[in-house]
């Protein structure tokens, strides 16, 4: 296969340590070695700013919800529209967009690697149908236990064991990478037309509590040894004054002992958790508390879930809390039963900065990546595309990177913002090296993917590249945000796997990405307990025949399997 | 002043897409310049010159140029889309999307305007002297917003859905209109000189007024008693209540 050298690149890798070193890239067989031969092709840098790839821990890019948002939203598929050229399908859509216009997306901004942050088991032909046709970038993606009748059965059985070999079922049955938890409780007590209030709020028919679901699944995730922790969405998403019950969250996990180098917990986009006040009307942020918190403990990630003003259509497995959304905005609203499983909801609607509300969730995003001093610990991501498409990624850069950006963001932002959070106050500008952990590294880390040469250009890594057109040494980029926002928008180069997918921010290939996944086992007797259980859900409640239900392994290309499990 | 003519070479048997027939586009440019412009016969751009004869006298700003059409084009879709000044006429009928997205100046449709006339319209005036289709000043599928300004007027009969999600502007027919006028209204004004049915379902704010005879209600609305407006004496209704509206509907 080819060989390739990036000269005179300045690099900032953080995983290994490397910060805005100006140095030659090798690549051999789709990955970075030490040194190549004469012959290699060879791309000159000549000083700008090389990343590797961009990951995407948390994003929603493929599933049923998805394609319900660009059901109910033709007038969003109307935007963006590009013809096909020789080499792409159209582009259709803005927070929406079609599948392939998915992966051109990410490339074109220098992303390689995107995991989607919520499969219910159940529908997961229909991610993989998605993921199938989602070009160049790797994908990955995060499985719902969070109102499970398997989960929350075996929980109030006090077997953990059990809990643990149906996670293990669960991500074969979803050929999906982590466990993901979306406000524990409330999808079921949503099939009541009801939500769990908090922690200990006991979901109906089952008497376990959101607590007990976080504490099993964090527990069993352990057992496995799975490589991403849980990825959290916490109780009372959306509701002023719920930053009580995300510091509560945050404490459940704290002694929870990570079996890998990595977090006991990630909690997501917690800018939509980091509400206070009592309702709409003396709603304010608490970024500032939340980042203390961040600031004294080690056990957590977190998000940001930054909002980005402008369309944006919010899809969640949190079926209760996007009822309101809709009732509350008069917005077009589409519900989802998922059976035993859980629920989920679509509701279209617009950020405005006149309004002091969306601009407070504006400002809680910033605060908590600025207040929080570990770069490591704060992701960048706007949980596309609810609190905004992702194509916006390079803007909420520039307004991390940018005190004078974030100024002239807030002379358009309602008044009443700045009373009532901090973020006039924050001087913090960050620096490259900062955004290429919260842009990838951190990403990559948390995932548990760095080992499979994700987020980093070590020797070995994927050489999955970003070369921006921008030179580090030249650019100041808490002034000139205006080029950062352009440059990252459109890269140079991206490499994926060694191969040129894009240059000059146009695509120049298509190469199919891989799907990653983890087989995990649990003791025979714990599986065969649940096997049990399972087959008799199936047989009494289920609409699908177990024969029919498992996603098989010719709906995944380009499979990379971890397998783990109980040590 | 600067006059465009445009004749149709052909009987067009596929549809054109032709929203670069706009006073904007046309300013200042000579006949060999528009011929250059591309409308889509199908999924096949193709130069104007080879759709139409074009004739230019003169060269003005947008708001001095006339567009005339002449012969069919009834096949010939999004003529004036966005437009901001100046004025079309079209003597004949006319196909979907006639005027939409339009911010200024007139049109004129001198035949049978297609459906979706003024689709989210922001600002100028259309006239259609003969019937119009449905969705005349409507939002386009999923959209907020229909019309938002401007005025359009059909001096005969409409279908179905005028004025859907209109949320600003004036529409009025001298005809009759088709069912559900103002559906999912959140503004502006609608006046129905024919008869119609079901007007303002689900209408949040602004006006219709129906002259002629509304043959089925809603059963939406509050009665407010009468009132006058304009010399003549209409029942008020007030709703639609199922969405908390606030929308006024006259009926005679």
């Amino acid at each position: 296969m080819s060989e390739l050298l990036i000269k005179n690149a300045v690099v900032y890798d953080p995983i290994n340590k490397v910060n805005g070193e100006k140095m030659d890239i090798a690549v051999k067989d789709g990955k970075i070695v030490d040194s190549i031969g004469n012959g290699a092709d060879v791309i000159d840098a000549a000083g700008r700013l090389v990343y590797p790839g961009g990951v995407d821990a948390h994003t929603h890019i493929a599933g049923s919800k998805v394609n319900i948002g660009r059901i109910m939203r033709p007038d969003d598929s109307r935007l963006n529209n590009k013809p096909r050229t020789k080499i792409t399908r159209p582009y259709t859509g803005y927070t929406v967009p079609n599948v392939y216009a998915m992966g051109y997306g990410y490339a074109e901004m220098g992303y390689t690697t995107a995991f989607e942050a919520a499969i219910p088991i159940m529908k997961a032909r229909h991610t993989h149908e998605e993921f199938e046709e989602i070009p160049i970038i790797d994908k990955g993606g995060l499985t719902l236990f969070s109102s499970n009748w398997m989960v929350m059965d075996a929980i109030r059985e006090d077997d953990l064991d059990r809990v643990a070999a149906y996670v293990a079922w669960g991500l074969e049955a979803s050929r999906g990478w982590g466990v993901k938890i979306v406000n524990p409780g409330g999808g079921e007590a949503w099939g009541f037309g009801k939500n769990v209030a908090g922690l200990d709020d006991p979901v109906p028919n089952f008497e376990v509590t959101p607590r007990q679901i976080i504490r099993y699944l964090a527990e069993a995730n352990e057992k496995l040894n799975l490589p991403h922790s849980i990825h959290l969405h916490c109780n009372n998403l959306g509701k002023p004054g719920n930053y009580t019950t995300t510091l509560e969250t945050f404490d459940i996990c704290k002694d929870i002992k990570p079996k890998r180098d990595r977090q006991a917990v990630h909690l997501t986009h917690i800018q939509f958790n980091a509400w206070g006040g009592n309702h709409w009307g003396d709603m304010e942020s608490k970024g500032d508390v939340i980042a203390k918190y961040m600031n004294k403990n080690d056990h957590l990630t977190i998000d940001m879930g930054q909002l980005v003003f402008g369309s944006a259509t919010t899809m969640t497995a949190d079926g209760p809390v996007q009822y309101a959304n809709a009732k509350l905005l008069k917005a077009r609203w589409a519900n989802g039963d998922v059976e035993l499983e859980d629920a989920s909801g679509v509701t279209p609607l617009s950020y405005h900065p006149e309004s002091y509300i969306h601009g407070i969730m504006w400002a809680i995003g910033l605060e908590l990546a600025l207040l929080t001093e570990d770069p490591w610990k704060v992701l960048m991501t706007t949980d596309h595309p609810n609190g905004g498409p992702y194509v916006n990624y390079p803007d909420v850069v520039a307004l991390l990177m940018s005190k004078k950006k974030r100024e002239e963001a807030m002379a358009k932002i309602a008044d009443l913002t700045f009373e009532r959070t901090s973020i006039a106050t924050i001087d913090r500008e960050l620096d490259w090296y900062d955004i290429a952990i919260k842009t990838r590294a951190a990403h990559s880390k948390i995932l548990g993917m760095v080992e499979y040469g994700k987020g980093h250009l070590g020797v070995g890594a994927d050489a999955d590249i970003a070369i921006y057109d921008l030179k580090p040494d030249e650019t100041d980029a808490t002034v000139e945000h205006e080029k950062v926002k352009a440059a990252l928008r459109k890269a140079a180069y991206t490499i994926k796997g060694g191969e040129i997918v894009v240059k000059d921010g146009e695509i120049t290939a298509t190469p199919m990405g891989r799907t990653y996944w983890v087989k995990s086992t649990a003791p025979s007797d714990a599986h065969d307990r649940m096997m049990a259980d399972l087959k008799l859900k199936f047989k009494n409640y289920y609409s699908v025949n177990f024969a029919n239900y498992m996603v098989q392994d010719e709906y995944v290309h380009n499979p990379v399997i971890e397998e783990c499990g109980y040590a | 002043m600067q006059t465009v003519t445009l004749v149709p070479k052909e009987q067009f048997k596929i549809s054109i897409e032709a929203e670069t027939i706009t006073p904007d586009n046309f300013a200042g440019k000579s006949a060999q310049d528009i011929g250059a412009m591309i409308a889509y016969e199908g999924n096949t751009p193709r130069p104007l010159s080879e759709l139409f004869d074009i004739t230019v006298d003169g060269s003005a700003d947008a708001a001095d140029v006339k567009i005339e059409i002449n012969g069919n084009v009834a096949r010939v879709k999004r003529i004036g889309e966005a437009m901001s000044a100046g004025e079309i006429v079209i003597n004949g009928d006319v196909d979907m999307r006639c005027g939409a997205l339009m911010r200024g100046g007139s049109i004129t449709i001198t035949g049978y305007a297609d459906s979706w006339v003024g689709r989210e319209m922001r600002g100028g005036e259309i006239t259609v002297k003969g019937n119009a289709g449905f969705y005349v000043g409507a939002g386009y599928r999923g959209e907020p917003c229909g019309m938002t300004g401007g005025k359009i007027t059909v001096f005969g009969n409409v279908l179905d859905y005028v004025g859907e999600h209109l949320c600003g502007g004036e529409i009025i027919i001298k005809g009759n209109a088709g069912i559900l006028p103002g559906i999912s209204n959140k503004g502006g004004t609608i006046i129905i000189e024919g008869d119609t049915a079901m007007p303002g379902s689900e209408m949040t704010k602004g006006t219709i007024i129906v002259k002629g005879t509304v043959t089925e209600m809603m059963p939406v609305y509050q009665n407010e008693g009468t009132e006058t407006v304009d010399g003549v004496e209409y029942t008020k209704y007030v709703g639609d209540v199922t969405v908390d509206g606030a929308g006024e509907l006259f009926v005679k």
